[in-house]
């Protein structure tokens, strides 16, 4: 395809990385402020247990210690993402419901005296019964987590299109399987903290988080002070992976330590902090029914998916309905039922994931295999067959507009000798595929757009003003490169002013893969209108045609006599004098169906656009360990356009390893409520040496709507990579995987059944 | 509180401080002497975010206590500029796009330094080898290693 376009498309340099490889970046445990204080939290030793009192009176009898407080020192709001799931107050009275949850907290001048004080806080606590199973706690006379959830049901998600059980009878292979996966760590690299400070009725806070608008409304309702208040800042973010969406219950702690003292105070989780009490991972059982037609046509499907949410709603129904959605958006389902139950249990906090959903996923394309093995048919040709085109709607009545499925999965194909391969896998060699597509943002209301201010100053620099937020993924450099590209400004010469909710517009924030389609797109809105009035000044100036006049490196030239140019900064300092300045703003907001509920109307438009994505994993089995190896991983991703290449390979290669990888070694491990491997060394994060040869392709099918055509950059990796290492193990073995992560044991397990088949 | 008197070098210039005695090099580093390019990521040595060079070997200074570096030669991220430039190994982290959230950055780089410090010419498998004693979680190493291997070739 032609390609007219100077900086967007290039493998350019990121515009964070000078100061991250010269250690410079700031995060915010680096963050040190005059008179600052060190917090402390003490944690609930007890799965379930009432509270009879709590007294942090002996904490600030120690010498040092400058504030402490409980729940008692807040009002007590229960916070929820939803009206219907507001049941988590972050610090509370009444009762403690995972190991680990934030009881009371202390500021002190330094570590030691904080960590001495806590000792000092006295806890009253009645144990009562826990329960950490999901299918035990939906039960009658299982304990009680919340009152207001029956049988701890938290969420449940029912879709139900067609003629589900008709369909079924008609189907010529109907196969039912059930799959369990454990939950992951987030890991980010970076252990949440948070620095927060109060000064004349402002609170000002830092922390890596993933959207600081709606993090700010969350706590301006917790500590009922105006949202103009609370000031939530920019700050860099050591990863996030769906973990840093919501605000937390050291957001909370932080701020009323810091109002408390009228001191700025600094809380830092150690990594088994981080694991047991920020986010965790849902783990998750699927039941999978699904009936085939004799050609591989999936005539209906019918699912019962439990997740089991931990102690709280978190970011329950979105969570409970998205690894649904993500297959519903990639195959055509004439007939479908979904039930998918979010369960309290007495664990940890459980949010999204980038990779979440992986039993379901991995589940329905294994499965898919079994069943095309038994039709004769080739798995690659079923998906084909299955997979939505441009144009469709899917089951839940999304428009599919840009679409590369089709692409995505010859092209990995073809680089894997896939068909082949599959047909006839050597002994425990196979290779699997597995496909998804992901929605670039979906619905959160006024906050499912974003806009952009710009202005061009005196010397011809360009300062972006946007909501838009980066945890690592390089969404800052990418809309730099956007609005060099349309404002025809080298990318160095562009400042970026984001996510500091004190200056900064709404914007979805980093969580519902729309930085690129949504934010970006903003971005390119708003450099378009500062580009209209540049070229105007310019064409008058030069005496050309506005038609006539090119923006690159800086200056304003006629494209058809190159000689007749002027450097920016003239005609912004002519615009100056005209006194009208080149600012401009500029919105993007997808189209959405903003009457679609996640529980109550779960169909209607989900998002703008659609990313689709096929990934092959080649493995190898060692027959007396069970050990997987994975020699090569081959994912290919259509993600519109790739804005920069090199940073969406990034987010490939990355996801290849987070969840490709992670399927053989990933899981976090439970005894009742302790949660076993809650550091790097008992889980397993994989290393170097554990990386397959990794290729990847991008496909571009130009999204209409796309800022250049982009869509998101990488999510459908993450989201298919186990499903293809499961399907390898299906390939290899004849037999469907029952439970992620595939460890040594599982693996043995798996083939001591198909020796028993023998 | 105690303290004990410990001199070392560090990126060229000489200091002399007072620490606890259990005091970290990592929580001298990053407190005493605001060097925050090291990270405390595990603080148990498992993920290699902390590491400094220490008499030419790649230390996890979260593991190192401070009075056990007297009169040490260390060097950190913030000491590998020469002269203002950039080290070779820091441009080619830039150019192939082998930085994403940044947070491991700075340990894998002075890991992947003391490598070159000691092997001008590494194999692809010795590279992988190496920096497979840190964790990063973004990027699947790929573009780390393919820095390295640039930034070995530049040095040669």
């Amino acid at each position: 395809m032609k390609d007219d376009l100077n900086i967007v498309g290039k493998r350019v340099v990121r515009s964070d990385s000078l100061a991250k490889v010269t250690g410079e970046a700031r995060y915010t445990a680096d963050l040190q402020f005059p008179n600052m204080l060190v917090a402390k939290v003490l944690r609930s030793p007890y799965p379930h247990a009432r509270i009879a009192g709590i007294d942090v009176s002996g904490a600030l009898k120690v010498p040092g210690v400058k504030a402490a407080i409980s729940g008692f020192d807040s009002y007590g709001v229960k916070w929820g993402v939803f009206r219907y799931t507001q049941d988590h107050a972050m610090l509370h009275t009444d009762k403690v419901r995972y190991i680990g949850e934030d009881i009371a907290a202390v500021a002190a001048v330094d570590e030691e005296t904080a960590i001495e004080a806590l000792s000092h806080i006295k806890v009253d606590y009645e144990p009562l019964p826990a329960v950490y199973d999901p299918i035990e706690s939906m039960e009658d006379g299982a304990p009680q987590i919340h009152d207001q959830y029956k049988n701890n049901i938290n969420v449940h998600i029912h879709i139900d299109v067609g003629e589900v059980d008709k369909a079924m009878e008609k189907a010529f292979l109907v196969r039912e399987d059930t799959f369990k996966a454990a939950g992951e760590a987030y890991a980010m690299m970076e252990p949440y903290a948070v620095v927060a400070s109060y000064k004349n009725g402002y609170l000002d806070l830092y922390m890596p988080n993933a959207g600081p608008h709606v993090r700010a409304k969350a706590l301006s309702n917790m500590l009922k002070l105006p949202l103009n208040r609370v000031r939530i800042r920019h700050i860099n973010s050591g990863g996030a992976f769906g973990g840093r969406s919501e605000v937390a219950p050291g957001d909370l702690v932080a701020s009323l330590l810091a109002i408390k003292s009228g001191r700025p105070v600094k809380l830092v989780l150690s990594r088994e902090e981080n694991a047991k009490s920020s986010r965790q991972v849902h783990d998750i059982i699927a039941t999978i029914k699904t009936g085939m037609k004799k050609d591989g046509t999936i005539l209906a499907k019918d699912y019962k998916v439990i997740y089991d949410g931990g102690a709280y709603s978190s970011t329950g129904p979105i969570a409970t309905s998205i690894p649904f959605y993500v297959y519903e958006e990639c195959y055509r389902f004439p007939n479908v039922r979904y039930n998918g139950y979010r369960v309290f249990t007495n664990k940890g906090i459980r949010g999204m994931y980038g990779c979440h959903g992986r039993a379901f996923l991995a589940g329905n394309e294994a499965q898919m295999d079994v069943m095309a093995k038994e039709l004769g048919l080739d798995p690659m040709d079923v998906r084909l067959k299955n997979g939505l085109r441009p144009g469709e709607v899917t089951a839940t009545k999304s428009k599919i507009t840009s679409c590369g499925l089709k692409e995505t999965i010859l092209a990995a194909a073809e680089k894997t000798n896939f068909k082949k391969r599959w047909a006839k896998p050597s002994k425990l060699k196979g290779v699997g595929m597995g496909c998804v597509a992901i929605m670039c943002g979906f619905p959160m209301g006024f906050r499912s757009g974003s806009s952009c201010y710009v202005k061009i100053n005196d010397d011809g620099q360009v300062t972006l003003v946007t909501g838009l937020v980066d945890n690592g993924q390089g969404n800052e450099s990418m809309v730099i490169q956007v609005a060099s590209e349309v404002l025809g400004v080298p990318m160095k010469d562009i400042n970026l002013v984001c996510a500091d909710t004190e200056v900064t517009n709404l914007d979805p924030g980093a969580y519902s893969q729309a930085a690129a389609f949504v934010g970006a797109n903003a971005v390119r809105v708003a450099c378009e209108n500062a580009r209209k009035q540049v070229v105007s000044i310019a064409a008058e100036k030069l005496g050309v045609k506005e038609a006539d006049i090119g923006l690159k490196d800086g200056s304003a030239y006629s494209m058809k006599d190159p000689d007749k140019k002027m450097p920016i900064s003239w005609v912004v300092r002519e615009a100056f004098f005209r006194g009208e300045p080149i600012v401009a703003t500029g919105s993007f907001f997808p189209n959405i169906d903003f009457e679609r509920e996640w529980v109550t109307r779960p169909w209607g438009q989900m998002a703008g656009t659609f990313s689709f994505g096929t990934s092959v994993a080649e493995i190898d089995i060692d027959a007396e360990t069970g050990r997987i190896t994975i020699p090569r991983f081959t994912s290919a991703h259509d993600c519109g356009r790739a804005i920069n290449p090199m940073a969406v390979e990034g987010q490939m290669e990355g996801s290849i390893q987070q969840a490709g990888v992670a399927a053989i070694t990933e899981g976090n491990l439970w005894d009742k409520g302790h949660l076993l491997n809650p550091d790097l060394l008992e889980y397993k994060v994989p290393l170097a040496c554990d990386m397959p040869d990794m290729d990847t392709i991008i496909i571009s099918s130009r999204d209409p709507a796309g800022p250049f055509g982009a869509k998101e950059g990488g999510l459908t990796v993450r989201m298919n990579a186990y499903s293809a290492v499961a399907c390898a193990l299906t390939n290899a073995t004849g037999e469907l995987f029952t439970e992620l992560p595939l460890t040594p044991d599982k693996v043995m397990k798996i083939l001591e059944r198909k020796k028993g088949v023998k | 509180m105690k303290t004990t008197k410990v001199s070392f070098q560090i990126n060229n210039e000489n200091v002399t401080l007072e620490v606890r005695p259990y005091e970290t090099l990592l929580e001298t580093l990053r407190e005493r002497l605001v060097l925050t390019g090291a990270k405390e990521a595990c603080g148990m040595g498992a993920c290699g975010a902390c590491t400094v060079i220490v008499n030419g070997i790649p230390l996890r200074s979260c593991l190192v206590l401070t009075p056990e570096v007297e009169g040490a030669d260390i060097t950190t991220i913030e000491g590998l500029r020469e002269n203002g430039n950039l080290h070779p190994l820091q441009e080619a982290f830039m150019e192939k796009g082998a930085v994403q959230c940044g947070f491991c950055t700075s340990g894998m780089i002075m890991t992947a330094k003391a490598l070159l410090d000691r092997n001008k010419k590494p194999t692809k498998k010795e590279i992988v080898r190496t920096i497979s004693s840190n964790i990063c979680r973004c990027t699947g190493y790929k573009k780390i290693v393919e820095a390295v291997e640039e930034a070995a070739r530049k040095t040669m």
